[in-house]
């Protein structure tokens, strides 16, 4: 069976908004603006008209250029950001505030250094209604598939940037979102851990499947793990191709490395960054 | 395209987790200073003693063993209780009127930044004058007896609270509350998770400072008007020409300030541990 990267240029054929079935997708932009005000008076526009959709359960990642306005748009679509002109919507409603449901892991890992590895994790489930008898249960298992287990009492300061960024997963996950917005989560990880990681993830995607926006450099790390892949321009930020990628889940690492289909996507994205318009 | 940040060596075998248990406790007493700041204390007494035997007249110094002489006779009297548990309570209890009213006030301010813009010439103005002058306009409004010590020791600490707590906030880290916003936490619960555990090393700070400074409110008060407490001794033995009172009234003043910061560094290391 030949697998066929779906090339969908965003420049040949404009994002319209999908047709969607009855159901409100996930999360939708539509034609979102956002500009900052400068000390000189002017201002900096860093998203200039993006329009997408994440369905529901879909995995979508993003990849582009340093200060091109990815986190700008998670923060807009966690409620944590005005947006100067179109409209963000999760679960089809208008986001004015944080909406319920969606759960942010920062590209900082945004550790409390005054709780312990398994306190910082309990805030999720806390803040995400895990029923105070099931907590501590959740707690744990998320320590055990997150492999920081005999870490549960340390304080952050005796972490190392990865194992902080995996607390940060842990309190993400602990908070059950239905729409999780990940910027740069293994960012700081090395390159086992990251694939490791990357596989735990899929793994509570699969289970659970939750919509995920999944911000990263890396572009392997992108198609391999996502169903659709967004190239964002340089500042002011366009979406400059969406490719679908058809490789079959579930997905291994080591023999997908291998797939011409693989190869194909990462050097296309790879162009679409090398070379800008 | 920087992503390898290897955090351990890359033997496959040896993933994060694996890592040895880790040393929570820090040695404490292996390089404890103790001993040698007692015996360098010890020296400087002993130095003290000799150069008023062969240096000065006692009667304008006095000298160490004449001090101890006269604590223990105030010690047998009971008056140095009474002068050193009124001045404690003088100070201690506008300490802690100074943090239960700063603390909250400059959580406050913090949260409300226009307001905080607003009274801040006032703030200012008040954090700048120099409050000892108070004393006399405080010994006139609540008389000589415990109320305006304690007023004393609370106008001198009180801005410490407030300006500490409200740089504490301040540097709180803004992630941390997006984060906390992100996951709809509630006011409360971003209080007691974030703001109170944030600020208690600057309350702790504040304390720290706050009790040389609320000594110093409640003998300031003492000097100008009241019938006891170390304060008034100190004066009341210098109107007498008592050099041997006036150093054994501040060197219990000394102790006291001391001890408290002890027992203060003491409940910060409680309190914080996760530094
Ligand atoms: N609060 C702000 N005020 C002013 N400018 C901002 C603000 N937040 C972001 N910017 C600007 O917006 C641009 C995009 O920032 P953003 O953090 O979204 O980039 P990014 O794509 O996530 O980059 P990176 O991959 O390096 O994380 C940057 O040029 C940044 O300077
Ligand atoms: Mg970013």
């Amino acid at each position: 069976m030949a697998l066929m990267a779906n090339v969908n240029r965003a420049d040949r054929m404009p994002m319209s908004p999908t047709p969607q079935p009855a159901q409100s997708p996930r999360a939708e932009l539509r034609d979102l603006r956002i500009s900052f005000p400068l000390p000189d008076m002017s201002t900096l526009e860093v998203i200039s008209g993006i329009s997408m959709t994440v369905a529901e359960g879909e995995f979508v990642a993003v990849v582009g250029p340093s200060g091109s306005g990815k986190s700008t748009i998670l923060r807009a679509l966690c409620g944590l950001l005005e947006p100067s002109g179109g409209s963000v919507l999760v679960d089809g409603k208008p986001v004015s505030g944080p909406p319920p449901g969606v759960g942010f892991m920062f590209q900082k890992d945004a550790l409390l250094p005054w709780r312990t590895v398994a306190g910082n994790i309990r805030i999720g489930a806390e803040l995400g209604g895990v029923p105070g008898d099931r907590r501590e249960e959740r707690v744990a298992s998320l320590i055990k598939l997150l492999r920081l287990d005999g870490f549960e009492n340390a304080w952050p300061r005796q972490l190392s940037g990865g194992m902080r960024q995996r607390v940060s997963l842990g309190r993400l996950l602990a908070y059950q979102p239905s729409l999780m917005l990940m910027d740069e989560p293994f960012g700081a990880l090395d390159y086992q851990t990251k694939i490791a990681m990357g596989k735990e993830l899929l793994s509570v995607w699969e289970a659970e499947r939750r919509a995920i926006i999944f911000v990263t450099h890396d572009i392997e790390e992108a198609v391999a793990l996502a169903d659709r892949v967004l190239v964002f321009s340089a500042r002011p930020a366009r979406i400059i191709a969406d490719y679908k990628v058809m490789l079959p889940r579930p997905r291994h690492m080591r023999s997908m490395r291998g797939d011409p289909a693989f190869t194909r996507l990462t050097e296309a994205i790879w162009s679409d960054l090398a070379l800008p318009e | 395209m920087a992503f390898t940040k290897t955090t351990s060596g890359a033997t496959p075998s040896s993933t994060p987790g694996d890592q040895p248990a880790i040393r929570r406790r820090r040695s404490q007493w292996r390089s404890s200073p103790v001993l040698g700041q007692i015996a360098v204390i010890l020296a400087l007494l002993l130095l003290w003693e000799l150069a008023s035997h062969h240096l000065y007249n006692p009667f304008w110094g006095s000298r160490p063993s004449m001090i101890a002489e006269r604590l223990w006779e105030l010690a047998l009297s009971g008056h140095l209780w009474m002068h050193t548990s009124t001045t404690l309570q003088e100070a201690g209890a506008g300490l802690l009127l100074a943090a239960a009213v700063g603390v909250p006030v400059g959580i406050g301010l913090a949260r409300a930044p226009r307001l905080a813009r607003l009274l801040d010439p006032i703030i200012m103005g008040l954090y700048g004058l120099p409050r000892v002058a108070l004393a006399p306009l405080f010994i006139l409004w609540f008389g000589i007896g415990l109320i305006s010590k304690i007023m004393m020791s609370f106008t001198m600490v009180l801005f410490i609270f407030i300006l500490n707590v409200m740089e504490g906030i301040r540097t709180i880290d803004q992630d941390q509350l997006d984060l906390m916003k992100s996951m709809r936490a509630g006011k409360m619960y971003v209080a007691w998770t974030v703001l109170l555990p944030a600020v208690v090393p600057w309350i702790m700070a504040s304390f720290r400072i706050g009790v040389g400074l609320a000594l110093i409110g409640a003998v300031v008060g003492e000097l100008i008007g009241s019938n006891r407490g170390l304060g008034w001794y100190v004066e009341s033995s210098g109107g007498q020409l008592d050099t041997t009172g006036v150093f054994s009234g501040l060197i219990v003043l000394m102790i006291l300030a001391m001890l408290a910061n002890y027992l203060i560094g003491f409940i910060e290391k409680r309190m914080i541990k996760w530094r």
